[in-house]
């Protein structure tokens, strides 16, 4: 990874108020609390399968990855972009999260009312996302890196948009739904794991 | 608290509008998946079935041609590949499927029924839910906390499994007014309960009872009729205390404390004491305590830890004639009787074979001996030969049998040499009495 990509310097700081070793905390908790729901994101997953019943879960199962609305999987050229440019996605992936997981659970509180620690785990990672998402927006602006690109569109309102002439939706077509959706909830605070430990000093380049 | 289903007839009309324009942006705006282009429907979507009907479904494959044809399709349920006989292909897009003697759903969420292409990808999808209408609920009981609140539980149907999901439903209502209520806090002390924790009126009855439904149909249970004070339990007794009752080896004393929630109404509390031995699961109870809070336990074996518990039934709360419901067991509270140092009679005392741990043995043979001296015996003093004569007695009439330990080095276990009896003293006999030519 280039010196460009990774690295935390800041040409412009005062030397005598350094702010590196706030941002070096700061990056580290994020990286750490990235982690940690990676391997929640994980369980959440295993936990979703189980419910749905077989072929859910098997290996080789395979439906058709359907794009959600309001949020897509990480490009195959994500790893290769500047570093603020990565962190940013991942925080407009983590901020779209949180209403998608909550359809899901509403949704799977109707199909599997008896599993309350799949709809326990789902209220919760909604509650994960947004403190990610957070954590890292916080981590963009330490680095004065977090102009936006223009107004970005809530994924709620993209879908309430929508709502009148949506068919009805079968039980099949749901359940791969919610699987699409921790199945991107995993990749991307994977991938933010990923982005942040690029960041975390003494961490890979 | 699980949500609550309506019937067959409306389940089709509950969908989260959210999600609705997710999977509309999905279909409309979607990239072509899998191998290509085609997709398909599958009819009926999510079929309720009863257990042993059959089903009869089509997939209808849609998209760009070429290639959207129902040859090479086939179906799985469950991940299991269906036999290539259960098919038919009806025309050039659609394939048919005839299963027959359904089972019951294998999860809830219903049985995966998938479409697929030639190459094993998803085409569609539709659940499968096969099941049982539920059993009317049975068995409700009911009890109230102080008079404060009221959990009820039932038994869901004679049979149980469903296979669909179930939704329990208590309602209750005043018996000759008022408006039909519905618990909210379910599972409360197992999975077929609810509590209702305020607002219950006294002195007049309450009508109960549980209705049950899923996507078959519904059953309600028969009303129960109860009034609250007629259901009444309370907390377990504080406060107990256990201690030793002076050097008596045999006894312990045992206080506690009238359930505090009640103390301002008026009832007649009832009592029960159970104990155990430290290292039996055998409990022994002590029925009729009644309106005491304190009790003597005898016929204790010296030098024992005993663990005692006391419960209470606050039966005859404001006049009434129901029996009442006890309360939980209090905490265990221990103590040891004391042992003398000196070695009496109990002393080295064998215990009954599986004898009750409470029952002294040696107390209980001295009270068959002191029943037999007032038969046979023309004076008062007592010997200890004259012991040995009567057990040498016991024995002949094959009474003592019951009271020979198995285990253990007791002499006195063995039938065979119990005529020996060493080491006894030996007071000078001096009373009317043939000594038993046994000694």
């Amino acid at each position: 990874m280039s010196r460009r990509e990774g690295s935390l310097e800041d040409p412009q700081a005062d030397s005598s108020i350094s702010p590196l070793p706030h941002l070096e905390a700061k990056i580290r908790q994020t990286h750490s609390l990235a982690r940690l729901l990676t391997k929640y994101a994980e369980q959440l997953l295993q936990e979703y399968v189980q419910h749905q019943g077989d072929p859910f879960g098997r290996p080789g199962f395979s439906p058709p990855r359907l794009p959600v609305a309001g949020l897509s999987a990480p490009a195959p050229g994500h790893a290769g972009l500047p570093a603020p440019e990565r962190l940013r996605l991942d925080a407009a992936a983590l901020t779209a999260l949180p209403p998608l997981l909550d359809v899901v659970r509403r949704r799977q509180a109707e199909l599997n009312p008896r599993a309350p620690r799949l709809l326990l785990r789902l209220e919760e990672a909604a509650r994960q996302a947004r403190a990610l998402g957070a954590a890292v927006e916080a981590v963009l602006a330490a680095l004065g890196a977090d102009e936006t690109r223009g107004p970005r569109p809530e994924p709620a309102v993209v879908a309430t948009n929508a709502a009148a002439a949506a068919p009805d939706a079968g039980v099949f077509p749901a359940k791969v739904l919610g699987l699409r959706v921790c199945g991107l909830y995993r990749e991307w605070v994977s991938r933010t794991e990923g982005d942040l430990g690029q960041l975390v000093p003494g961490g890979p380049a | 608290m699980p949500a609550g289903r309506s019937g067959p007839a409306a389940q089709s009309a509950r969908r989260p509008p959210l999600l609705l324009p997710l999977l509309l942006l999905c279909v409309l705006g979607a990239p072509r998946a899998g191998s290509g282009a085609h997709m398909a429907v599958i009819s009926p979507q999510d079929p309720t079935l009863l257990i042993g009907s059959s089903l009869q479904a089509t997939c209808s494959v849609h998209g760009d041609p070429p290639g959207a044809t129902a040859e090479g399709l086939y179906w799985t349920l469950n991940g299991r590949r269906l036999a290539p006989e259960l098919s038919r292909v009806l025309n050039t897009s659609t394939l048919a499927l005839a299963l027959a003697n359904l089972n019951g759903s294998r999860q809830q969420s219903g049985d995966n029924l998938v479409c697929h292409a030639r190459d094993g990808s998803i085409l569609a999808g539709s659940c499968l839910y096969v099941g049982l209408p539920p059993e009317k609920p049975f068995n409700i009981s009911c009890w109230s906390k102080n008079m404060k609140d009221l959990t009820c539980r039932w038994t869901p149907g004679a049979h149980g499994e469903t296979f669909l999901h179930t939704n329990y439903s208590l309602k209750y209502k005043l018996r000759w007014y008022g408006q039909d209520n519905t618990c909210e806090e379910y599972h409360t002390v197992g999975p077929h309960s609810c509590h209702i924790p305020k607002d219950l009126a006294l002195f007049t009855p309450y009508e109960i009872w549980v209705e049950a439904t899923n996507r078959l149909g519904s059953a309600r249970s028969d009303v129960l009729t109860l009034d609250i004070l007629d259901v009444v339990t309370t907390d377990p007794p504080p406060d107990v205390h256990v201690s030793r009752v002076g050097g008596l080896e045999d006894q312990l004393s045992v206080r506690w404390v009238s359930p505090p929630a009640l103390k301002d109404f008026l009832f007649q509390a009832k009592y029960q004491i159970r104990y155990r031995v430290e290292d039996s699961v055998d409990w022994k109870v002590v029925d009729d305590v009644s309106n005491q809070t304190s009790c003597r336990l005898a016929g204790l074996k010296p030098g024992t830890v005993y663990f005692v518990q006391v419960r209470c039934n606050p039966f005859g709360i404001y006049g009434s004639k129901k029996a009442g419901i006890w309360s939980e067991w209090s905490h265990p509270t221990a103590a040891s009787t004391p042992r003398s140092e000196r070695p009496g009679p109990g002393g080295g005392a064998c215990e009954p074979r599986g004898g009750e741990p409470s029952s002294g043995p040696v107390r209980r043979e001295l009270k068959q001996f002191l029943g037999w001296l007032k038969k046979h015996a023309y004076c008062s003093n007592l010997s200890f030969r004259l012991y040995d004569q009567w057990r040498a007695w016991m024995q002949k009439t094959h009474k003592t049998r019951n009271q020979h330990r198995t285990r253990g080095s007791c002499p006195r276990a063995d039938g065979a040499r119990r005529e020996r009896l060493p080491n006894h003293p030996v007071v000078a006999w001096s009373c009317g009495l043939q000594p038993s030519k046994s000694i």
